[in-house]
């Protein structure tokens, strides 16, 4: 039997075979003869996650309009599909032709969270490629990007290139200097060399050293000598997001999955520079695209895929230049084919009472907002500008206009947090529904619901709050449950907060050097995999793991770093600079705010790349 | 007005479940220019139907979908429209119009034709048809969702004969009576005494009856 027809027999006796066909309208079928490179795209994430994912769809669609390259997807099988593929010896495999992953040319990883981590290491043990980068003879290169990327080192052992920042144009790189290397007949390694040479944001681990001090700190990282490498590598930009390519047919899933509508990304990066926010800072400077082509782009894709909705996408929609034309247009243009237009991830302080109003025409969703810290104080310390008058002003408004659900975001465990803080966010919460209240019955939509939701704060590299540590378990299960009990004061809130455990493994890889390849190595022995899904998540096969490895989580996690101290991720440039970074850091401490930088430059650094905030 | 288009499932689409199935061709609507009406309502949906769902990892020949249209058009401008909207593992096959008065599809549906390929011990289950012909009455379970009941299955089966590694069969497909071909197959085997064969059961055509009570094929009604 071939593969397909043993991947087809597997069928009947999996959960969801949708995830596994391929096949879907929209993806994109070629002849294996007719390219010279075959590039597996992997999520190393379930089918539904992967296809939710617009970063696979933007370089799916830019890389398959070559005529010389065919890409394809790759997921990670559901554990159901994952065990009937060992026991029968069945290979990780493409989406759309079924060909084993380790026969493809280059295999390209989105690295989205570093709960993904051990999926990662999974997928090459299923596909039959060497997990160590340093024992691979053949087989493809493992290319990975995405914002994991910007600190790759946990991850350093197992892959061959990193790519950081925009990939529209990298992914191009990767592959021409992919075909001249095999051209050339020159040893594996000399890819490797080239990539790092000429590949724009292109990062190789197995050309540095990493020199460490007696405490268990880093002392250097440093190219090897004649290598060529970089000793600090800037991530790879792109400055004009309205020419830059975007898919204009998209795959239409056959099985429902998270985001099962159309994206339009409307601009990269933001100005805010909220100082616990990683994409805030690696993302910068802000691209907008513009109008016109978004709704250029807008139809060719509602007529190519059927979908009945869009979703504006960026890290502050509300922030765009154009919104209330944007939306306005959109929505009477789409009104009469029942295509639906939502904003994610709304601002509170830039919510424009017009485009409410006509987002309700179309549909009424809950209002998403994300204060993130319950005081002013602390809410100044992470530089969330936006005060509580704001936020009140905002819901007041939303509930004149008929909304009467409100969700509100907020983190526990950020820097300076005190008790006071957390109960904040139940003041606020009580807040809330008194405007809602004041507005009068006849004019408000009946049935208040308030969902407030506190994770736990993860502190990640390139930002200001890098240097600190994690706030220890117990000190943050105290405050989840005073603040339980506060909010149990507050009438008609439903509180939602996770599992501490989760975010500590979070914070261990976020700040993690190469030492920690060990224990992700350990975790996947141990049966790890999923970890982002609580069902499969297990604390105790993570602290095994730990054990194992004779790796002290604490010191990753918990640890407040010395500013002067060499970070593991030193020698990767996001674009931000470690000045801009130290300066926030030190403002953070004493509560002062910096302002949006659309009001005025604040040096964060970005404008050393060439045609960059102009 | 409404149209019915006769479409095909076949390859690795005969793992797409009945429900996904709807979606997606709802879906596949909005990427046509069909005029298809909608439902009113807060949540607005083409007004469509199927004749019959079938199940997953069967594949067929003779899937009908039954589709409000708004204003008339033409046969050539359908097909056109809906074939540019599917993948090849969903071939559109035919479509006629029919008055909005005309019956559901659904509710005239009778029978079904399957093929079931039988990929080892054809000859042990060649043997059992023989003798399930002859049979005035042969008992099985039949499952459905909320219940299990041994029903004498004989009367269901219209027509049965087999081929070289094949079986050809019309089976009932009513509300009241339903036979299944796994179920055929399942107790096909159980008279053999052997193992369920691995097979691929392929629905060739839906059966109503006309006016006369001649059994006819459903795009014919």
């Amino acid at each position: 039997m071939n593969l397909s027809d043993r991947i087809d027999d597997m069928m009947a006796k999996v959960l969801k075979p949708s995830r596994y066909l391929g096949s879907e309208f929209g993806s994109i079928m070629k002849n294996a003869e007719d390219v010279s490179v075959r590039y597996a795209f992997l999520f190393p994430d379930v089918y539904e996650v992967a296809m939710s994912h617009l970063g696979m769809k933007i370089l799916y669609h830019t890389l398959n309009k070559r005529d010389d390259v065919w890409c394809e997807r790759v997921c990670s099988p559901w554990p159901d599909m994952e065990k009937l593929m060992e026991e029968n010896g069945v290979p990780l495999f493409s989406l759309e032709s079924r060909t084993p992953v380790k026969d493809f040319d280059l295999l390209g990883i989105t690295l989205q969270y570093e709960m993904s981590f051990t999926n990662i290491l999974k997928a090459l043990s299923l596909s039959g490629i060497e997990l160590y980068q340093k024992d691979r003879v053949d087989g493809p290169f493992v290319i990975c990007g995405g914002p994991c990327a910007y600190n790759p080192e946990p991850l350093c052992d197992f892959v061959d290139v990193f790519t950081l920042g925009d990939g529209e144009e990298t992914i191009h790189q990767t592959v021409d200097v992919y075909k001249r290397w095999k051209e050339s007949g020159a040893p594996r390694e000399e890819y490797l060399k080239m990539c790092a040479r000429e590949v724009d944001g292109a990062y190789v681990p197995s050309l540095y050293d990493v020199v460490y001090n007696d405490d268990g700190t880093i002392a250097s990282v440093t190219p090897k000598e004649g290598s060529g490498a970089k000793e600090l590598v800037f991530k790879a930009l792109v400055n004009d997001l309205t020419a830059a390519d975007y898919p204009e047919k998209l795959i239409v899933p056959y099985g429902e999955v998270v985001h099962d509508r159309i994206m339009l990304e409307i601009f990269r990066g933001c100005t805010r520079g909220c100082r616990f926010c990683q994409a805030g800072m690696v993302y910068r400077p802000v691209r907008e695209r513009s109008m016109d082509r978004l709704l250029e782009i807008a139809d060719k894709l509602v007529k190519a895929t059927g979908f009945d909705e869009i979703s504006l996408m960026s890290l502050s929609s509300g922030d765009y230049s154009c919104l209330p034309e944007l939306a306005h247009e959109m929505i009477t243009r789409y009104m009469k084919k029942r295509v639906k237009i939502s904003l994610p991830s709304q601002r509170i302080d830039t919510f424009l009472k017009d485009t409410l109003k006509e987002t309700q025409k179309v549909r009424k969703t809950a209002l998403t907002l994300a204060p993130e810290a319950g005081t002013q104080r602390l809410r100044d310390v992470i530089n969330k500008g936006v005060t509580e008058e704001d936020l009140i002003r905002a819901v007041t408004d939303a509930f004149e206009e008929g909304w009467s659900a409100v969700k509100l975001y907020f983190m526990i465990g950020l820097p300076t947090e005190t008790d006071e803080d957390v109960l904040g966010i139940a003041d606020l919460a009580e807040k809330v529904r008194k405007a809602y209240f004041s507005v009068p019955k006849d004019r408000r939509a009946p049935g208040l619901r308030i969902t407030v939701s506190a994770s736990v704060f993860v502190p990640k590299a390139h930002t200001p709050f890098q240097w600190s540590g994690q706030l220890d378990k117990e000190t943050v299960i105290r405050r989840q449950k005073m603040l339980k009990m506060e909010l149990n004061k507050v009438k008609g809130v439903d509180f939602k907060y996770h599992e501490p455990d989760v975010s500590y493994i979070e914070a261990v890889f976020a700040r993690g050097d190469r030492r920690l390849s060990k224990v992700l190595r350990e975790a996947v022995n141990l049966g790890c995999h999923f970890d982002g899904w609580t069902e499969f998540f297990d604390n105790e096969k993570w602290m095994q793991a730990f054990k194992n490895a004779g790796i002290d989580p604490d010191f990753y996690a918990a640890r407040n770093i010395d500013v002067n101290e060499c970070l593991a991720w030193g020698h990767i440039d996001s674009g931000v600079s470690q000045a801009f970074l130290k300066r926030e850091w030190e403002k953070a401490q004493r509560a002062e705010t910096t302002q949006d930088c659309r009001k005025g430059c604040v040096g964060c650094g970005v404008k050393r790349y060439g045609g960059a905030c102009e | 007005m409404r149209a019915i288009f006769r479409f095909g499932k076949i390859g690795r689409l005969k793992f797409v479940s009945h429900l996904d199935l709807q979606r997606y061709m709802q879906r596949a609507f909005s990427r046509t220019e069909l005029p298809v009406a909608f439902s009113q309502g807060f949540n607005p949906h083409p007004v469509m139907s199927f004749a019959s769902a079938l199940a997953m990892g069967w594949v067929s020949e003779y899937e009908v979908l039954d589709v409000k249209l708004d204003t008339p058009i033409s046969k050539e401008f359908a097909l056109k429209e809906m074939r540019s909207a599917l993948p090849p593992e969903l071939p559109v096959y035919e479509v006629r119009f029919v008055d909005d008065r005309h019956a559901s599809m659904m509710s005239l549906v009778k029978m079904s034709d399957y093929e079931i390929e039988i990929l080892e011990n054809m000859d042990k289950i060649k043997e059992a048809a023989r003798e399930f012909l002859l049979s005035e009455s042969v008992m099985a379970i039949r499952k459905t969702k909320s219940s299990e009941r041994e029903i004498n299955i004989r009367p269901l089966c219209v027509y049965l004969s087999s081929q070289e590694n094949c079986l050809k069969t019309r089976l009932m497909l009513t509300e009241a009576d339903t036979l299944k071909p796994d179920l055929l197959l399942k107790t096909l085997s159980e008279m053999a005494g052997i193992e369920v064969p691995r097979c691929q059961i392929k629905r060739t055509k839906l059966i109503g009856l006309a006016k006369s009570g001649r059994e006819t094929p459903l795009m014919e009604l």
